[in-house]
């Protein structure tokens, strides 16, 4: 309900709001899926929305992703405030397909129990982000970039959400999916720092940039499937990355990736994400991105890719 | 047996990689005939012909200029500009940092300005990528501009 209302709130204003904040345009980025600013799938070091030094900025966000066994829609609100601190709320929803669910009842039960309906996983996310250092576009050294800090903290709704059979009963009572795959937490706090820069003129006069993230995380397959397992309890270090390049002041094309570990193994072993994506930049209010991910591994989805759609619209 | 497939992700990540590599070795060329590429001193006059005009029309920024003519605050922007771009000017005016001291540029007004020198670009015909390139010689410039009261911050 609450994304039918977000996109009907953007249908209907979007054309006749005007810019509130004051940065320039697409200099805020998209939205990842995880709430905070950034590319598709990795946060950047800029605050979100446009907002300015004197400026509080709010936006509201939805992404869609399909890789035909999973569906993952996200959606939330971030707050900017004055080109310092970000605050940001993203309810994810992951729905996992009956097929999928079957099997890993079939490998659990070994055969016993080999057909079960549909589920979804839900997770919240609440970031915050502090902007340590410089300006991603106009830096007095033409490569010093933007720094921030930041913290993502996730819980799993439905780490021991029982997973009902088609008749109604429970064969494993009080095990979500992330409990049954060997995950050990439902929650967790991911940290990360991230250095952006916008380089005005270099790619052939376009605009580039550049984006690298290091993350300390917990988490397995973002959170979605729990966090830690019996063997594994460690923050791990993973790398982020993004490269966009702006082909005019509306359009830009880029890529992404980002590792992961593997904790869990068998089933849902970990890979690393990539993507391609366009973002179109109308006006400061709405950002429209598409985009083609690849997540490598899920549990029986071997090759977990698909279109994925973000949406901004910037208050 | 894994099967093998070209990955479109990991084939497009090259070509852009590719495509920025690219861009940076031709902007060498370009960037030291940016002030003929662009047609000189008098499409620099015509930009910021505009670009002051609605600089001056803007309630925001115009109390920053009251009293400074017209004229004189377009010879200094193009002047200015013509010697960052390379072009055969002489910049006399004050350091930046001297010409905002104490006068508590907002970022709100500084990203404004550029906004209408951007919009002025573009209505005098100079390409997206001629914008930027003029952009990048000024982004520096910023942190001589905003704040010059000597804190760096709002109050």
């Amino acid at each position: 309900m609450r994304t039918y209302l977000l996109i009907v709130f953007f249908l209907l204003y979007s054309p006749w709001v005007s810019a509130t904040g004051s940065r320039l345009i697409s200099s805020g980025g998209i939205t990842s899926f995880e709430g905070s600013s950034g590319g598709g799938i990795t946060p950047w070091a800029l605050i979100a929305g446009y907002g300015a030094k004197e400026e509080v900025q709010g936006s509201g966000s939805l992404q869609l992703l399909d890789t035909g066994e999973y569906q993952l829609k996200t959606v939330g609100f971030a707050i900017g405030l004055y080109d310092r601190l970000e605050l940001s709320y993203q309810r994810q929803t992951l729905s996992v397909s009956s097929a999928v669910v079957g099997n890993v009842f079939n490998v659990l039960t070994s055969g016993t129990v080999d057909s079960a309906p549909g589920t979804d996983i839900e997770q919240d996310v609440v970031g915050l982000k502090l902007k340590l250092w410089g300006d991603a576009i106009f830096s007095e050294e033409t490569w010093a970039p933007q720094i921030s800090l930041g913290i993502q903290y996730k819980q799993n709704l439905d780490f021991e959400t029982s997973l009902p059979l088609a008749d109604g009963s429970v064969a494993l009572p009080d095990q979500g999916i992330p409990l049954l795959l060997g995950a050990k937490d439902d929650s967790g706090t991911d940290v990360y720092l991230s250095a952006s820069k916008y380089l005005l003129g270099v790619a052939g006069g376009n605009n580039l940039l550049a984006n690298m993230t290091a993350r300390w995380t917990k988490a397995n397959t973002f959170g979605l499937l729990g966090f830690s397992s019996n063997d594994d309890d460690d923050y791990s270090l993973e790398w982020e990355g993004s490269i966009v390049v702006a082909l005019s002041p509306f359009t830009a094309v880029g890529a992404e990736w980002r590792t992961q570990t593997d904790r869990l193994d068998g089933l849902a072993k970990e890979e690393t994400v990539n993507d391609v994506f366009i973002a179109y930049f109308p006006n400061k209010t709405l950002s429209l991105t598409a985009a083609y991910v690849d997540l490598g591994n899920l549990p029986f989805d071997d090759n977990a890719s698909g279109f994925y759609l973000s949406v901004t619209v910037n208050l | 047996m894994k099967r093998y497939t070209i990955n479109p992700v990991r084939y497009l990540f090259v070509v852009i990689l590719l495509l920025s590599s690219a861009g940076g070795c031709s902007n060498l060329q370009t960037n030291t005939s940016l002030y003929t590429d662009i047609g000189g001193k008098e499409k620099l006059e015509k930009v910021f012909g505009l670009a002051i005009s609605r600089i001056y029309n803007d309630p925001i920024l115009y109390p920053h200029f009251k009293g400074v003519p017209k004229k004189a605050l377009r010879k200094k922007l193009v002047d200015q500009t013509c010697a960052l771009i390379g072009g055969p000017c002489e910049y006399t005016g004050k350091s930046m940092k001297k010409a905002h001291n104490e006068r508590d540029v907002t970022e709100v007004e500084f990203y404004r300005l550029v906004e209408h020198v951007q919009y002025a670009m573009r209505r005098m015909g100079l390409s997206y990528q001629q914008e930027n390139l003029i952009l990048q010689k000024l982004a520096p410039l910023k942190s001589d501009i905003v704040y010059q009261n000597g804190e760096g911050n709002p109050e």
